[in-house]
């Protein structure tokens, strides 16, 4: 039996799932202040009567980190920067910063040494300051670490105390400010993140539950959760990430449908492309800061079912109805004190929460004030809230027509794909989804356990995994972006560098990737990894051919694990 | 006319001009019959509205309204490194020439900025590459796909810059087209198609902007672009480069000011070899701004070609990347495209990265190349003294043009004529033209171009007729007249006409009689 958890900001879902099946559901109340508390009450009503050796797997998506940092519940991190030639350093907002000389070029060739009396004198400063961790980003870094290493020795043998992040661990993706913030942020959560793992596995130790047990990241991959405490912040947006799994698992294979969230006073849409969900092409933002967190393209929008409706006088003297972006508060119908989209939607027979009598009276007034009967009243808002979704999922279309092109190839790929499913998932979405579905010109699909939707995916999500492969032919050298080190080419099998094809990096990769794999115990789904993308650039010096660029980028992309039999649920 | 210097007798041998007066030359005027005529209509798609499908007669109330940009704040900005591209593996323009700017300008963030908005390229119109030049044997031809993406990405910032979503644009892309002149018999100085010419031409179709600068900021010289609104009156075109007797075209003397009716809005400033920062911010502060300034243009163009670097491998300036950034700062062209530059890991990286910020209005004062120290380049006093010559001769020429025009049309009757000798250097064709002006006392005339190629064993005639966009109605008829009378003529193979008044264009060949209409 399979075990899914999401801890949502309203709610905690949870899912058995027997054989392919649900087997049972559960919702308790999120309670912000302990989401220990919300997610092992889940985990106890979702389970209540099964025997703990049942448990085949345990997957859990949550907001600790979200939390943590909208918040600002993080430690301080003293940023020790390597900024090298270019933007001016003094245009970064990222606190408690020491700039430090030294640079690396973009093929990680030094070109200014680093000053080690400064490194000294600027760890005497933080340690007097108090700070207990660091984190060490040098622009390139990922090109070479040896400053950020250097650094590292110099802080471990002045300061044995401080906690070190380096930023080629953290991310080997090109974009400095993205790097450093990353690293603040794992820094400064990384502790706090510890501990709640640590709770975690006490919980399961004392339910006899041995099964092996998962987070789920933003790009909707599952992670060990020991792996988990080395990437905290790649389990921010991990809610999102479930729903979209979730409507993956309830949708029939290879459609394009766009997931639909919608919740209280937001309404959260991804897309899936042919069966694919879609990735953002650059990394989550966190709060005021950019990241190189991989995750799935989502956008959020201000509106959902307790939203404040309103009337507006337009300039030419008409009525119209608006929606949100505050919330009202719970429904009118449900206790609320102002309309909201719910009373028009329980006014119409679409929902049946709430007081039907007050429901009515809360669009009565709207209804009044507009001039129109009352169910024309309710239709306007339900309409303008349909609007207001499909609107953002054009734009999410075309936002992703207009991405960036840097190859012909990409630029002549027709990128003119619409959605054939509007799929409704958490529990807003039932009254709405036709709605917005009849605007996209799609089918509105709400699959069985709809509401739960988000808990299935975290349930059946498998591994991901990305490999970017790096070969520098002239310098005899490759790194891998993930893992931050650079190795040896007289390492690898690879005969006469200067001779060497992309088939050959791209084995080298694949070799890479599967001991990847290995380390992080997904070893059975390293045949699952695609090439994303492979290159190679000639290095020409003098007329010359000097050594060949290659860039090899390898994933093994979200998907389902094959316990879940998706055909019978479509 | 002031010619200045007095050193320019060689770069006179290719390009004497012979004033032939009002004699024409007779041709047959036989009449083509339609039937014979097999007409092909030529449309491409485009993401921006197709004016085919507007009124013919009245271009003049075609335009889009440009918006006020005032409010503007972001720095459009397409970067297309067209990374599957090469000229061939080893020549300076290969898939590499923007690999180390790409890791520069992503590892600094610059596309995160919320000053910079980063935009999808497209591909230009045939059309909108019609509108300029006289491809042959045809379009498809000289511009090649890449071809399209780097004019069409000239065209989604134009645009973005017209509905004021940008205050200013900097299309950062390959190939390059500055030594690109009207007729394209094949790639010269790494050019097919110019870039610059087809985004002032889409900017006068669409916009109705009038009077447009270029300045062209390449240390070679943009005879491309200056061949093309060489006799257009509203178009500055202002052109700083390494002295043309020592650099590839080998032109850009300072007596190149013009045709009759244009002279003065050609400005050419020759560089002594080895000039620095110091030498081209002079130039650009005594003598390019205050002629813009003059000018008054609508909108200014770069032609930013980054090989006056002091580490470029093809040419022997001394230009840092601070002082591209500041030469930016100051000229703050509406918009820039990238033109030349093949230092792509010395100069490169670091110069994109000042341009970007100095435009983006951001600070670019830790931008520097890593082996450059401040005050490592000194200008020479004599080359000082050259730059104040050229600058006080071109001041003269410029404050002097409408005299100029007057004294040199009169030397003209009806028709203005002149040959060119024109060396195709990457494909290796000699071309020989000759060109006719008409001398129209209403508009800026319209020119007919005789063009024969040789290319090892082939040699190809073409006869190109151009109509202005601002034309006397006289003119386009004339215009097309001669258009006409060509058709039969055995002597060619290919007759094309240009009318972007009516922005029609054609291209007939005569071997297989079929006419494609673009």
């Amino acid at each position: 039996m399979l075990i899914g958890i999401d801890v949502g900001g309203t709610t905690t879902d949870a899912v058995l799932i027997q054989n392919g099946e649900v087997y049972s559901t559960a919702k308790v109340p999120t309670d912000a202040g302990n989401l220990l508390k919300s997610l092992i009450g889940a985990l106890d009503e979702v389970s209540r009567g099964v025997p703990p050796e049942n448990f085949k797997r345990v997957v859990f998506s949550t907001t600790v980190i979200t939390n943590l940092i909208a918040e600002g519940k993080t430690d301080r991190v003293a940023l020790l920067l390597i900024p090298g030639p270019g933007v001016n350093p003094a245009s970064y907002v990222f606190p408690d910063s020491f700039y430090l000389k030294g640079a690396m070029d973009y093929r990680g060739r030094e070109i200014q040494p680093l000053d080690e009396a400064e490194v000294r004198e600027t760890v005497n400063r933080i340690r007097e300051q108090g700070f207990s961790r660091a984190a060490v980003v040098s622009k390139f870094g990922q090109r070479n670490p040896s400053h950020e290493l250097r650094v590292e020795e110099i802080l471990r043998e002045m300061y044995p105390g401080c906690k070190v992040e380096l930023g080629h661990k953290v991310s080997g993706k090109l974009n400095f400010p993205r790097r450093v913030a990353t690293s603040m942020l794992a820094s400064a959560t990384g502790e706090r993140y510890q501990g709640f793992v640590a709770e975690i596995k006490k919980a399961l130790e004392e339910r006899k539950i041995r099964a092996p047990v998962y987070i789920l990241k933003a790009d909707g991959g599952t992670l060990p959760i020991e792996k988990s405490v080395e990437f905290p912040v790649e389990t921010i947006f991990s809610g999102p990430a479930a729903s979209t799994i979730g409507a993956l698992a309830l949708t029939p294979e290879g459609q394009t449908s766009v997931v639909v969230d919608i919740g209280g006073t937001t309404t959260d849409l991804a897309l899936i492309l042919s069966g694919k969900p879609l990735i953002a092409s650059k990394g989550a933002r966190l709060g005021n800061f950019l990241t190189h967190v991989r995750a799935f393209a989502v956008r959020s929008i201000a509106v959902g079912g307790d939203s404040i409706v309103r009337v507006r006088e337009t300039g030419d003297g008409l009525r119209k109805v608006t929606i949100g972006p505050e919330r009202a508060g719970p429904a009118y119908c449900m206790g609320g004190e102002k309309p909201t989209p719910t009373d028009a939607l329980r006014v119409l027979g679409l929902v049946e929460v709430g007081d039907p009598e007050r429901a009515k009276d809360a669009i009565t007034a709207v209804a009044s004030s507009l001039g129109k009967p009352k169910t024309e009243a309710a239709s306007l808002i339900v309409d303008a809230t349909a609007e207001m979704i499909a609107q953002a999922v054009r734009e999410m279309f075309l936002e992703w027509e207009q991405e960036p092109a840097y190859r012909i190839w990409e630029v002549l790929q027709e990128k003119k794909v619409r959605p054939e499913n509007v799929v409704g998932v958490g529990g807003g979405a039932k009254g709405l989804i036709a709605g917005v579905a009849e605007k996209l010109n799609a089918k509105p699909v709400i699959p069985d356990h709809s509401e739960v939707g988000n808990a299935i995916g975290a349930a059946v999500a498998r591994p991901t995994l990305t490999l970017n492969l790096r070969i520098d032919t002239q310098q005899k050298v490759y790194s891998v972006a993930e893992e931050g080190e650079i190795v040896s080419l007289n390492s690898t099998d690879i005969g006469n560098f200067n001779r060497m094809r992309s088939e050959e990096a791209e084995s080298l990769a694949t070799k890479l990737l599967r001991e990847r794999a290995k380390r992080f115990g997904v070893s059975k789904y390293a045949d699952e990894a695609e090439v994303v993308s492979s290159e190679v650039f000639n290095v020409v010096e003098g007329w010359f051919t000097a050594g060949r660029l290659f860039d090899v980028s390898m994933q093994i992309p979200a998907g389902l694990i094959p316990e879940w039999d998706r055909r019978e649920k479509a | 006319m002031k010619l200045g210097l007095g050193k320019i007798k060689d770069a006179l041998k290719g390009g004497s001009e012979k004033n032939t007066g009002a004699e024409k030359k007779e041709l047959n005027e036989e009449e083509i019959e339609p039937h014979r005529v097999e007409e092909v209509i030529v449309k491409t798609k485009t993401s921006e509205q197709k004016s085919e499908d507007e009124p013919e007669n009245e271009p003049e109330k075609k335009h889009m309204i440009p918006v006020n940009r005032s409010g503007a704040r972001r720095t459009g900005l397409i970067f297309f490194p067209a990374f599957d591209w090469a000229i061939s593996p080893t020549h300076p323009e290969r898939e590499e020439r923007l690999l180390y700017t790409r890791d520069q300008i992503f590892e600094e963030g610059l596309m995160d900025l919320p000053q910079i908005a980063e935009y999808k390229p497209r591909l230009a119109d045939f059309k909108d590459i019609a509108r300029v030049h006289f491809c042959v044997p045809d379009i498809k031809a000289q511009a090649t796909t890449p071809h399209l993406i780097a004019a069409g990405s000239c065209l989604v910032l134009a645009d973005a810059l017209m509905r004021g979503e940008v205050k200013n644009a900097f299309a950062l892309i390959r190939p390059p087209g500055h030594h690109s002149m009207t007729v394209a018999h094949g790639n010269r100085g790494f050019c097919n198609i110019n870039n610059e010419a087809i985004l002032v031409e889409y900017l006068r179709k669409k916009y109705g902007i009038r009077r447009i600068a270029i300045v062209d900021t390449d240390v070679h010289h943009g005879d491309g672009t200056q061949e093309i609104f060489y006799n257009d009156p509203d178009v500055l075109f202002i052109s700083f480069h390494q002295d043309g007797r020592t650099l590839y075209p080998g032109s850009g003397f300072m007596n190149e000011l013009g045709g009759p009716k244009a002279l003065g809005r050609t400005i050419n400033i020759p560089l002594p070899p080895g000039t620095p920062d110091e030498g081209i911010l002079y130039v650009l502060d005594a003598l390019v701004m205050p002629i813009l300034k003059d000018f008054r243009p609508e909108l200014v163009l770069n032609s930013a070609g980054q090989d006056n670097h002091y580490t470029d491998p093809l040419a022997n300036m001394r230009f840092s990347a601070q002082g591209y950034a500041k030469l930016n700062e100051k000229l703050a062209p509406d918009m820039a495209v990238l033109e030349g530059g093949y230092a792509i890991q010395s100069a490169l990286p670091y110069v994109n990265t000042g341009i970007i910020l100095a435009m983006a209005g951001l600070d670019y004062s830790c931008v520097k190349e890593p082996d450059f120290k401040p005050g490592m380049f000194v200008q020479a006093a004599r080359d000082r003294q050259i730059l104040e010559g050229v600058v006080s001769t071109q001041l003269e020429n410029w404050n002097n043009r409408d005299s100029l025009v007057e004294a040199e049309i009169a030397k003209h009757g009806d028709f203005y004529r002149r040959k060119k000798q024109i060396f195709y250097d990457t494909d290796m064709i000699q071309e020989l033209q000759e060109e006719t002006v008409r001398m129209c006392p209403d508009c800026q005339g319209y020119v007919t171009i005789d063009s024969r190629a040789h290319r090892s064993i082939n040699d190809t005639r073409i006869f190109g007729v151009s109509v202005p966009i601002y034309a006397c109605n006289r003119c386009q008829e004339e215009a097309r007249e001669e258009y006409k009378k060509r058709l039969n003529s055995p002597v060619y193979e290919y007759v094309y006409l240009q009318d972007k008044k009516a922005d029609e264009y054609r291209a007939y060949n005569i071997r297989t009689k079929q006419e494609t209409v673009y």
